[in-house]
């Protein structure tokens, strides 16, 4: 009687409980798994291999190397410290040049133009220099990094615009057809501690890639040439920002056709502690072989650095008379010459070795004959025939004859009077063959005025025999110095 | 027996077999707790004081039985390195009991998708901005001495040698990369170089990449982490009140001269934050 009672109130009694718990819960909710979270103590800071250049065996190549700093270069000078240690170490200095006018006088002199992240297009003119520069044999190496700009902003939308250096280093560049892209390479695959500092193992065959096995760029744009060659090639998971792809004619850097002119996308590996990962400190060192070593021809666009010895023999044609007019003249172009660190040894006799100048008349040509017919030059009676600039009058002319050979440099100034050489040698006093047709061996100035003036004094040898005439036109405009 | 007496007993027999049990069932059964899905809301940057309070409310959800999962609601653009592995960690703990499902509204970016893949589900809108996964480190300058300033070593000033920040930083990024493996696992639908370069994702591309789980609000998020935690007719609880959450806390971001608060963190150091650059030409 009592048991079923008692059931009811048990029921009773969890009847509540249970719907309530039927109501909220669902059935027991499954074990909780285990979470993993990252095992933060495994993970490895990544480090760079440091790696030590040979720095017993230097070549001492000395040489100038000119530094730009008019382009709105984004950079300071401590970024280069290591290039520029390793160019003092071959003998070479670093000069900074500050205008285009600069630009020329020193490129004369330079081994190599140096180029750093630039901002401020180049002119046309400055362009020339500098492909002229390399086609007597100078080096220009650029670098760009794609770290570097600065922001400008809209005169309209008031909207930022990052100035890169892509822009402007490739004005100088589009002469040697290589291009500098807009963009920057990467790899979230391999890379030296971070995405943006790119590996590089596949070089090109270069005095610039000597030695290398691995090297890393830090932020370094894509740059390509069409006709040069890829220096620095990296893995296909090397991409670049513009499209998120690997380019394979596209690098970390290049090196024009004619082997003068080298593009960086970056120079942060420059800076140090950079300069030391990988074979990065064996490359800063190619870079400053690269940059002094060039075989650099001499000719007259180099005037008045022509000289390769400091000591400058000086022979003057007996024929001249050392008058006092002449003596000054000779004495202004002595100052001159000190200045650019050249010291003037007159001597009685012509020199058959050495650096030397000969100054001398057209009457007596004995001593720089053999620099006449080098030049294919003929002195005639009113006329002095050039291959150059085809006939032009003796008279109120002067002749500078330049030959660079293993005896020595000789430089040869020829007038048809004392007093038209006293005019050349004022004019030459100044450092500029302005006022002349120059060739890279030979210079005609004028130095007064025409005694037998004709139409036919100077006269153009195409005008004259226009078939077949094999001379050339005399070029009227003179051809830039730098 | 009389029938007054009879009708006694049985009512006497009512109240003790049946009544009685019943009432005291009916109290015993109020000591069932309504299942509770808790709300936690991350709408701000993750920094020391949302951080602080979002970890009240995750150690209120691990304390509270009646919490018997958690909804995450981000609108976060990410935040320091270390306040988001703070909240991450304790994320763990919780979620080692209970389940937890992410409801993106607006944004959950860089850190705060780092908190998401420690999450059983994330639902976002299909506009929400996901991703972004990676960090962000401010180089030190380089180390140069100043006169009036004592120091005993050459970091003491600087910190760290700027190269040596970088290689930090790629260590936080492992971290964050395999957090997001661990988290979202086979879920992930595109390669690692993918999801793993930085981009921030619209919900739409986002679920197709496998950055999230679903489309959904927050209703959808307290439905779903009912059915992980098997419960119905739960409450819905905002965990901020009973958490004892602070409703100020600080600036997080760089103020302009003009007043106007800018994207960038005030201070330098180590993020997992989502920067929205300017619109800036090159």
């Amino acid at each position: 009687m009592k048991r079923p009672y008692l059931y009811i109130a048990i029921l009773a009694l969890l009847l509540p409980a249970l719907l309530r718990g039927l109501w909220f819960y669902r059935g027991f909710p499954a074990q909780r798994p285990e979470i993993a979270t990252p095992d933060y103590a495994s993970f490895v800071r990544p480090e760079a291999a440091v790696s030590t250049p040979d720095l017993d065996n230097i070549d001492q190549f000395g040489g100038t190397v000119v530094l730009d700093g008019y382009h709105g270069n984004q950079f300071a000078l401590n970024e280069i410290d290591t290039l520029t240690s390793a160019i003092q170490a071959r003998g070479g200095k670093m000069e900074i040049v500050i205008d285009a006018l600069s630009l020329e006088a020193q490129l004369k002199t330079a081994s190599a133009f140096i180029t750093i992240s630039p901002s401020l297009i180049f002119s046309q003119y400055e362009t020339q220099l500098l492909k002229s520069f390399t086609e007597r044999g100078g080096r220009v190496l650029v670098f760009t990094d794609a770290t570097r700009f600065f922001l400008s902003y809209d005169f309209i939308s008031g909207n930022p615009i990052a100035i890169g250096d892509a822009n402007a280093a490739n004005t100088l560049l589009k002469l040697w057809d290589i291009s500098v892209n807009n963009d920057y390479l990467y790899n979230t695959v391999k890379n030296e501690g971070n995405f943006r500092n790119v590996l590089f193992n596949d070089f090109a065959k270069s005095e610039l890639t000597f030695g290398l096995s691995e090297v890393a760029l830090y932020g370094s744009r894509s740059v390509e040439s069409a006709s040069g060659q890829i220096l620095l090639q990296g893995a296909e998971t090397n991409l670049s920002s513009a499209d998120d792809a690997h380019d394979p004619n596209a690098g970390g850097a290049a090196v024009s056709e004619d082997g003068n002119v080298v593009v960086f996308g970056d120079f942060t590996f420059l800076s140090a502690p950079y300069s030391t990962y990988t074979d990065n400190a064996t490359l800063i060192q190619n870079l400053a072989d690269f940059a002094l070593s060039g075989e650099r021809a001499v000719n007259l666009n180099n005037f008045p650095y022509l000289f390769q010895e400091k000591t400058v023999q000086v022979f003057v044609s007996p024929d001249l008379q050392k008058a006092p007019s002449l003596v000054a003249a000779l004495g202004s172009l002595q100052s001159s010459m000190r200045l650019l660190n050249y010291k003037l040894e007159f001597v009685d006799e012509a020199p058959k070795s050495g650096d030397t100048i000969i100054i001398g008349t057209f009457d007596v040509t004995d001593e720089y004959d053999s620099y006449l017919k080098k030049a294919d030059v003929e002195i005639d009676f009113d006329v002095i025939n050039t291959t150059q600039f085809g006939e032009v009058s003796r008279s109120g002319n002067a002749l500078v004859i330049f030959d660079a050979n293993q005896k020595g440099n000789t430089l040869v100034l020829a007038a048809n009077s004392s007093e038209d050489l006293l005019v050349l040698l004022s004019s030459l006093g100044y450092g500029s063959l302005g006022s002349c047709l120059t060739s890279d061996q030979v210079a005609v100035c004028s130095v007064g005025i025409d005694d037998f003036y004709s139409d036919e004094s100077f006269s153009d040898p195409s005008q004259e025999s226009p078939e077949g005439s094999t001379e050339p036109t005399p070029e009227v405009t003179p051809t830039p110095s730098g | 027996m009389s029938d007054a007496d009879v009708r006694w007993e049985r009512t006497r027999n009512l109240l003790l077999w049946l009544a009685i049990p019943l009432i005291l069932g009916l109290l015993a059964a109020s000591a069932v707790p309504q299942p509770v899905i808790g709300v936690i809301r991350l709408e701000d940057a993750i920094y020391t004081y949302s951080a602080q309070n979002t970890i009240k409310q995750i150690q209120y959800a691990i304390d509270h039985a009646e919490v018997r999962a958690v909804v995450l609601v981000i609108d976060s653009p990410g935040g320091t390195v270390v306040d988001t592995e703070s909240i991450y960690m304790e994320l763990t703990r919780l979620r080692e009991k209970k389940p937890v499902v992410t409801v993106v509204n607006g944004m959950s970016a860089s850190g705060g998708y780092y908190l998401s893949v420690n999450t059983d589900y994330i639902f976002s809108k299909s506009s929400s901005l996901v991703g972004n996964i990676g960090v962000i480190g401010y180089l030190p300058p380089s180390p140069f001495v100043v006169e009036d300033i004592i120091t005993t070593g050459p970091y003491k000033l600087w910190g760290a040698p700027r190269d040596s920040d970088m290689r930090q930083v790629d260590m936080m990024r492992q971290g964050f990369f395999e957090a997001v493996k661990l988290g979202r696992g086979d879920k992930l639908t595109a390669e690692d170089g993918v999801i793993f370069s930085g981009q921030i994702w619209s919900g739409m591309d986002a679920i197709k990449l496998g950055i999230v789980d679903a489309f959904g609000t927050e209703t959808d998020g307290a439905k779903k982490a009912a059915e992980f935690a098997k419960v119905a007719n739960y409450q819905i609880l905002d965990l901020a009140e009973p958490a004892g959450v602070e409703a100020f806390g600080g600036f997080f971001f760089m103020e302009g001269a003009d007043g106007i608060i800018l994207p960038y963190p005030k201070e330098a150091g180590f993020y997992m934050l989502y920067i929205p650059l300017l619109p800036v030409k090159q």
